[in-house]
């Protein structure tokens, strides 16, 4: 394996995704000399594979999975670990017209049978034939799938055991599927988005050609899984298809030591590296001081920030506490997409910052709409992060309950028409035709509103909150309880759900780990009495026990799930026996 | 037995801190169900394992893990392997 990390000025012409098909990207790709490369948790070199590389990797694999007897079109599964492999499988699946369809790794103590459970599901949801996992992660694959009719599962070296056919490769071509993407959907019931090549050529030609304007002299720095959307298209197929050089930090090497990913955009002259904002705050809370001065960080042009409602806040406080280093705030790149459109749909323009909307709240929550507030600050006005501009060809426009276009600082329903859009849900025709219209406009289930100057996302459609013909944001009820003391981010989730004697009751679920009486009641009644002086509701406050709150695959809180849930479990779905159960904190407010 | 004992001692110096009130610690506690460890404290408590110990936990490693116990065997396993 080769020692020394590939450069980042290559030795052919840049092409900026201008490929029909991700085979004929990696073809031009491979007669350069740049590639990807991989590091461990201390920042240590463990692999680098140049394009060349990969592609006659990906090909002779490409042929031993023909070998295995798959059919065109059939689903191989990858366990997406941050490894050369995934790469190499990957490819391999665009050399011989199969569908790869990479898969989450989320572990954590004690989680052997829950991780199990939810790989089984997306096998079957995805009806794989083949399925591979390092061989560290094969244990749990092999007892995902038993039972399953597979046709292989196993370790690459499983694989690269077995006879190379001598097969002549027909790549995947341009109206084929390029990959299923499971991101959306809960854990329990996950939805397939297919993507095409062509829908995801078109994605990443306006994302490196229109969004972040490659250049030759880039070089890119990940920690974002690769099943997950952001991490695969714009960090995996993105800077392949602009034959850039990329780093790679595993994704939990990056939550453990986050100082590895500015190490990494240091040592390496990194130019564009995007996050959630998550983990731009953990940058800031778990990064040292003192080492700040150890990083160059004036070589980082494209902050981006994406994949989570964006905080101001957040932000200002990385660049502040990064500024020593010499990061520039203008890097900040805030933008907005979702895996039904590959990826991208709006990026934020270049060298700008992040640019904040000030606006009204009491119009926001009354009538929906966007007014620019007077006075910049305190508990009246909202802060949105503009999202920017569609990309070219890519149209965005807000539409409201009865589908109707709404003009400039209106909320409603984010709606997406272009080439990116995927073909539809895999085998789900029902969720299929409850996205995307026959007009070819999909509905993103974002909730926002459009300006001059771009989009700015508000939040999600279907888990707003109207009480008494007033709109709340449950993010903004989260936030309230995620700044006490006793609260952790990404701890709460807050609903709206109909009581069977009548009547909306607004429900917040608190994970918390106190067992203290006096210390529980009195964050209920904090929390109680903070929500109804800020949004003048009263709310029914449970805390229940750490990681009982539903995520989606991707990892979100899942508020339509914890709703559901809660409504089985308190029973109001039977309509009896509920008035015992009376929400006792909601009545103590 | 004496360096299970030893590195389990270790292991509650590093665990101790996290204790919510009221929990008692012993080498069969349940870490998620019992002590609550939410996936912020997990990522703590293996990086101070880590540094401490100068080993690299793999992350498939950790689903089988969920007392103490298991997890000194774990460090043993690993030290031992080095």
């Amino acid at each position: 394996m080769i020692r020394t990390a590939t450069p980042t000025i290559n030795n052919r012409p840049l092409r900026c995704a201008d490929f029909p098909t991700l085979a004929q990207a990696l073809d031009y790709a491979a007669q350069g000399v740049t590639g990807y490369n991989f590091y461990d948790g201390r920042g240590r070199l463990r692999a680098a594979l140049p394009y060349a590389e990969l592609r006659q990797r990906a090909r002779t694999t490409a042929k031993r999975l023909h070998g295995l007897g798959l059919k065109r079109g059939e689903r191989v599964a990858l366990i997406a670990e941050t490894c050369p492999e995934f790469m190499e499988f990957f490819y391999a699946c665009q050399y011989g017209g199969f569908v790869p369809v990479p898969l989450p790794i989320t572990i954590n103590l004690g989680s052997r049978g829950s991780y199990i459970e939810r790989l089984r599901r997306l096998l079957h949801s995805c009806c794989a034939t083949a399925a591979m996992a390092p061989a560290e992660f094969l244990s749990f694959l092999q007892e995902a799938a038993d039972g399953l009719e597979l046709r292989f599962i196993g370790s690459p070296a499983d694989l690269y055991a077995l006879d190379e056919p001598a097969v002549e490769l027909e790549p995947s071509g341009p109206d084929e599927i390029a990959y299923l993407q499971y991101t959306s959907g809960s854990t329990r019931f996950p939805r397939g988005v297919v993507i095409t090549q062509q829908a995801v050529m078109a994605n990443l030609a306006g994302i490196v050609g229109s969004g972040l304007a490659v250049r030759s002299g880039d070089r890119c720095v990940s920690w974002l899984p690769f099943y997950h959307d952001m991490g695969l298209v714009g960090f995996v197929l993105g800077p392949l298809a602009s034959q850039l050089s990329v780093d790679y930090l595993g994704t939990r090497d990056f939550a453990m030591r986050p100082r590895q990913w500015l190490a990494l955009i240091s040592n390496n002259r990194g130019t564009i590296a995007f996050a959630p904002p998550f983990g731009y705050d953990i940058c800031a809370r778990r990064v040292h001081r003192a080492e700040i001065d150890r990083y160059d960080l004036s070589s980082w042009r494209v902050a981006g920030v994406g994949a989570e409602t964006i905080h101001a806040e957040t932000l200002e406080r990385f660049a502040d506490f990064m500024a020593p280093a010499g990061f520039n705030r203008h890097a900040f790149l805030p933008c907005y997409g979702l895996a039904e459109s590959s990826l991208a749909v709006t990026f934020a323009a270049l060298d700008q910052g992040m640019s904040v909307d000030h606006v009204d709240r009491r119009d926001l929550e009354d009538h929906m709409t966007a007014t620019a507030a007077t006075n910049g600050h305190g508990e009246r006005v909202r802060a949105f992060v503009n999202c920017g501009q569609p990309l070219p060809g890519h149209e965005v426009v807000v539409r409201s309950a009865d589908y109707q276009a709404l003009p400039h600082r209106h909320v409603g329903i984010v709606s997406v028409r272009g080439p990116s859009l995927m073909s539809g849900y895999f085998q789900d025709a029902a969720s299929t035709r409850d996205a995307l219209g026959p007009d070819g406009w999909l509905d993103t289930g974002d909730l926002g509103y459009l300006t001059e100057a771009g989009l700015f996302i508000t939040g999600r459609c279907k888990d707003l909150i109207i009480v008494n013909g007033r709109n709340i944001w449950p993010q903004d009820m989260e936030r309230l309880a995620e700044e006490q003391p006793e609260v952790r981010v990404g701890d709460v989730t807050a609903f709206v759900t109909s009581h069977p004697q009548g009547g909306e009751v607004v429900v917040m679920l608190v994970q918390c780990r106190l067992t203290e009486n006096e210390r529980r009641t009195d964050l209920i009644s904090r929390l109680q009495r903070m929500t109804y002086s800020e949004f003048g509701i009263k709310c029914r406050i449970e805390l229940v026990p750490p990681k009982t709150l539903p995520r989606t695959s991707s990892g979100k809180l899942s508020r339509s799930e914890a709703r559901r849930r809660f409504i089985q479990r308190v029973g109001w779905n039977q309509h009896s026996e509920i008035i015992a159960e009376a929400p006792r904190a909601a009545a103590s407010s | 037995m004496a360096e299970y004992q030893q590195i389990l001692d270790r292991l509650y110096t590093h665990l101790r801190p996290m204790a919510p009130q009221g929990t008692t610690l012993d080498e069969d506690t349940d870490l998620i169900s019992e002590f609550g460890l939410d996936s912020v404290n997990v990522m703590d408590l293996l990086l101070e394992v880590e540094e401490d110990f100068d080993i690299s936990v793999p992350l498939n490693l950790l689903a089988d893990i969920r007392t103490p116990k298991d997890l000194a065997c774990t460090i043993i396993r690993l030290l031992e392997a080095e």
